[in-house]
């Protein structure tokens, strides 16, 4: 499996927009699409947990090119909590009930928009990181905490 | 007062800031094999609860667990 890369973003980007689904980047490819400079291994989206979003999330999948037994739409579909896809072009975790932030549309308020990506905010990013609280969250969470600060002084 | 570490880290977040998001993604997603967590290709989880538990069996050294 190749990195995830800028033009497999653009198609979730333009899928998730074509099937109308309510979602956001989470985690730190979430920070990385607010300007964080550093490393990833995969996409984490939050999505709303909804009967018709879920829908539509299994055919935007469908139409990425995830491969998805009846049974694994059924489980997108039905959207539990955490979900980790490596069956498609590019690996994607699923994650409709996030540590540390209270309802999707919270998190939807306070979304941020970076050439057509929803992406939490750094405060939702932050919150989700210290719910967490894995080994490897607590060693990125002082640089983040700095990233807050100054993404806040600077945003355009 | 800012620490030399902090000043550094503002320091790479103004040069982020100049490069466009498509550079920015090119550098920031790398892969690597994970033992484990990379061996099905799909797994889910009712509760995030759930989640944890499956995190802290796998390798310390890949720091899912506490």
């Amino acid at each position: 499996m190749a990195a995830f890369d800028y033009r497999q973003a653009l198609e979730i980007r333009d899928a998730f927009h074509v099937h109308e689904i309510r979602y956001l980047f989470i985690g730190k490819s979430g920070a990385i699409l607010l300007g964080f400079p550093d490393t990833t291994q995969d996409a984490d989206l939050f999505v709303e947990k909804s009967v018709i979003n879920g829908e539509r999330l299994v055919a935007a999948l469908h139409d990425l090119g995830f491969r998805l037994t009846d049974q694994e739409a059924e489980e997108v579909r039905r959207g539990k909590d955490f979900i980790q896809l490596k069956n498609g072009p590019f690996d994607l975790d699923l994650i409709f009930a996030p540590d540390g932030i209270e309802r999707f549309e919270n998190a939807w308020q306070r979304r941020v928009e970076v050439e057509g990506f929803t992406v939490c905010h750094i405060d939702d990013i932050i919150a989700s990181k210290q719910a967490t609280n894995r080994r490897k969250d607590r060693e990125s969470l002082p640089r983040l905490l700095s990233f807050r600060e100054w993404w806040k002084q600077n945003r355009r | 007062m800012q620490s030399l570490e902090e000043f550094e880290w503002q320091r790479e977040f103004e040069a982020a800031a100049r490069r466009p998001l498509e550079q920015r993604l090119r550098y920031a997603f790398i892969h690597t094999y994970k033992p484990i967590l990379d061996d099905a290709e799909f797994r889910s989880f009712d509760t995030m609860a759930e989640y944890r538990a499956f995190c802290r069996s796998l390798p310390d050294w890949l720091g899912y667990g506490d």
